[in-house]
């Protein structure tokens, strides 16, 4: 053993970088909830494009005229969203569960560079399966409909590449989402029951009274960043473009008092 | 160096550390000593910066651990060997932590093989024994080749062999200059490890001696005396400078003169003695009746030794 020569910086943004993406890789978790997504989407998607062909066949001309296929190729994304919300969760709960946060913060004492590298390996994952996610789910739905006789959309139709990568950026956002609520609860079971009970909340709009039903389906994060994959926006929502910016802001704040809790707490 | 300024860490009414100051020199092993509860993890994890200290500083050759601009290089850690992801393997565990601080991963290699887990490297961290488990937190600990290394109870669950191993481990460490600070519960272990100790109860300052001074001044020794006539022997003793405490039962602990010079007493004032036993207090005994106040879970007079 060496005395080692004065000491170079090291534990580098980039540093960091490579050694949340090596954790990543080795958390068996984390990789079987993100398969878990594909095969949520892919087997809804399969599911919805079956229902809507069947009920499009058996509808009146009149429905039949204002059929949209694009309606049906993103439903799924609603159920897999929950499971892309919980690899967020567990990049970083998996540490606490084990006890490792505290080697973690050890090793990298600048706390928010280990946020920031939780975050970016989560991105860049995200940003590649998200889209796949996406893509898978419209051309199973897309098939089933066609299958059953109904009018089905291709690759190549207007809108349909833009809102193909919009649902793979509003997943990547949720799977930031995640990350938040991983370092602001640290609990696996509470991160992702919160979690998931504010995604869905939209959901249960028609049980409240109408004007915040209303308030809920236009302005709720997780509802209006779905404009983002919606081609023909409803009367009531966002532009797409605003729904990216509501969820976006509203990750990034979430981010930023996720990071200023870490910092502050004791590990 | 480490050094601590007046470092106090309270949890709403409980202290935990009060207000300790103390200089952890390279070069030597520092025992760090106290009983269960007496605040030693947290005083290393305030020196970490996982903790933030309610006031005082701890510094690491003068700078605060957080502002070290490489980490592993500087200081090796460890804290609780047990907190492992279960089912990353041995080898995966150490590459992420080379890896956060940009350490070439033939040191990855280095440290399983000088810690003796090269056999079991493609196992799973969670399935290691208690023993091996150490192992790879002093593997992790090493890593960055540091200067500086705080290692709390390492020696906790290893087999005899494992024992000498790091107590040898830890000597080699301070004779190439480091500065290397352990932490333990028990005083016979410190006994065959530190130079220097720093003894704390109930989050104070006790002691922070050289090994040798701390043995110099509690290797008192007593002599016990056994005498129908104890009354009259302990009046002649105090009369001689001795200074006796009466025992159970005709017994008299006499300190300050010896066994030979008792006898002669004795036999002066014509006084039988039906016993005689000098008895040197152990570090055992010293270092309990330095922190006796400070036990937080002590069991009840009269129980112990």
């Amino acid at each position: 053993m060496t005395v080692p020569t004065a000491a170079v910086p090291t534990a580098s943004p980039a540093a960091v970088l490579r050694s949340e993406w090596a954790k990543f890789r080795t958390t068996r978790a984390t990789g079987y909830v993100l398969a878990g997504a594909f095969v949520i989407a892919l087997c809804y998607a399969y599911l919805f494009g079956t229902a809507n062909g069947r009920a499009y066949v058996g509808s009146s001309p009149g429905e039949q005229a204002s059929f949209d296929p694009l309606e049906t190729a993103f439903r799924s994304l609603a159920l897999a969203q929950l499971l892309v919300s919980a690899v967020g969760v567990l990049a970083v709960t998996s540490e606490y569960a084990a006890g490792t946060m505290r080697t973690s913060v050890t090793v990298v004492p600048r706390r928010g560079r280990l946020l920031v590298g939780k975050a970016a390996v989560v991105t860049m994952i995200m940003l590649l399966c998200g889209p796949l996610i996406t893509l898978g789910s419209f051309l199973i739905s897309q098939t089933m409909l066609a299958a059953q006789g109904a009018p089905s959309a291709s690759l190549t139709n207007p809108g349909v590449p833009g809102a193909i990568m919009g649902g793979g950026l509003y997943l990547t956002l949720i799977g930031l989402y995640g990350v938040a609520m991983g370092f602001l609860l640290r609990r696996t079971a509470g991160a992702v029951a919160l979690g998931s009970f504010l995604l869905l909340l939209p959901a249960s709009a028609p049980l409240f009274p109408e004007w915040l039903a209303e308030w809920a389906v236009r302005y709720w994060p997780s509802s209006a960043g779905m404009g983002m994959f919606s081609p023909a926006p409803s009367s009531g929502s966002l532009p797409p473009h605003m729904g990216f910016v509501l969820l976006a802001t509203t990750v990034l704040a979430l981010l930023t008092g996720a990071s200023a809790v870490f910092r502050s707490r004791d590990v | 160096m480490i050094e601590l300024r007046r470092l106090t860490k309270r949890y709403g009414e409980v202290t935990a550390v009060e207000d300790l100051s103390f200089d952890v020199r390279p070069g030597v092993v520092t025992g760090f000593l106290g009983p269960n509860g007496a605040g030693k993890t947290t005083t290393m994890r305030m020196i970490l910066g996982l903790d933030a200290p309610t006031s005082g500083t701890a510094t690491i050759r003068g700078r605060r651990y957080a502002d070290l601009a490489s980490p592993m290089r500087e200081v090796g850690v460890l804290l609780d060997a047990r907190a492992v992801h279960p089912r990353r393997s041995v080898r995966n565990h150490l590459k992420c932590l080379a890896q956060s601080n940009g350490l070439a991963r033939s040191r990855v290699e280095e440290v399983l093989g000088l810690v003796g887990l090269t056999r079991v490297a493609d196992r799973a961290a969670g399935g290691l024994s208690l023993g091996m488990g150490q192992r790879l937190g002093i593997a992790a600990a090493l890593l960055g080749d540091p200067e500086v290394l705080m290692l709390d109870e390492p020696v906790n669950g290893l087999d005899p062999e494992g024992i000498v191993w790091i107590r040898t481990l830890m000597r080699e460490l301070a004779a190439q200059g480091r500065t290397v600070l352990v932490s333990s519960h028990l005083m016979s272990e410190m006994a065959l490890t530190a130079d220097h100790l720093v003894v704390v109860g109930r989050g104070r300052l006790l002691a922070d001696v050289e090994f040798d001074e701390f043995i110099r001044s509690s290797s008192r020794e007593s002599v016990l005396v056994r005498t129908p006539d104890a009354e009259e022997l302990a009046c002649r003793l105090r009369d001689a400078g001795a200074a006796v405490r009466p025992g159970a039962e005709d017994t008299l602990t006499v300190e300050g003169t010896e066994s030979a010079v008792i006898g002669k007493v004795a036999m002066a004032h014509g006084v039988v003695l039906h016993e005689l036993t000098p008895h040197r207090i152990s570090l055992e005994e010293a270092y309990m009746e330095l922190t006796r106040d400070s036990v937080e879970f002590g069991a009840a007079e009269g129980s112990g030794r």
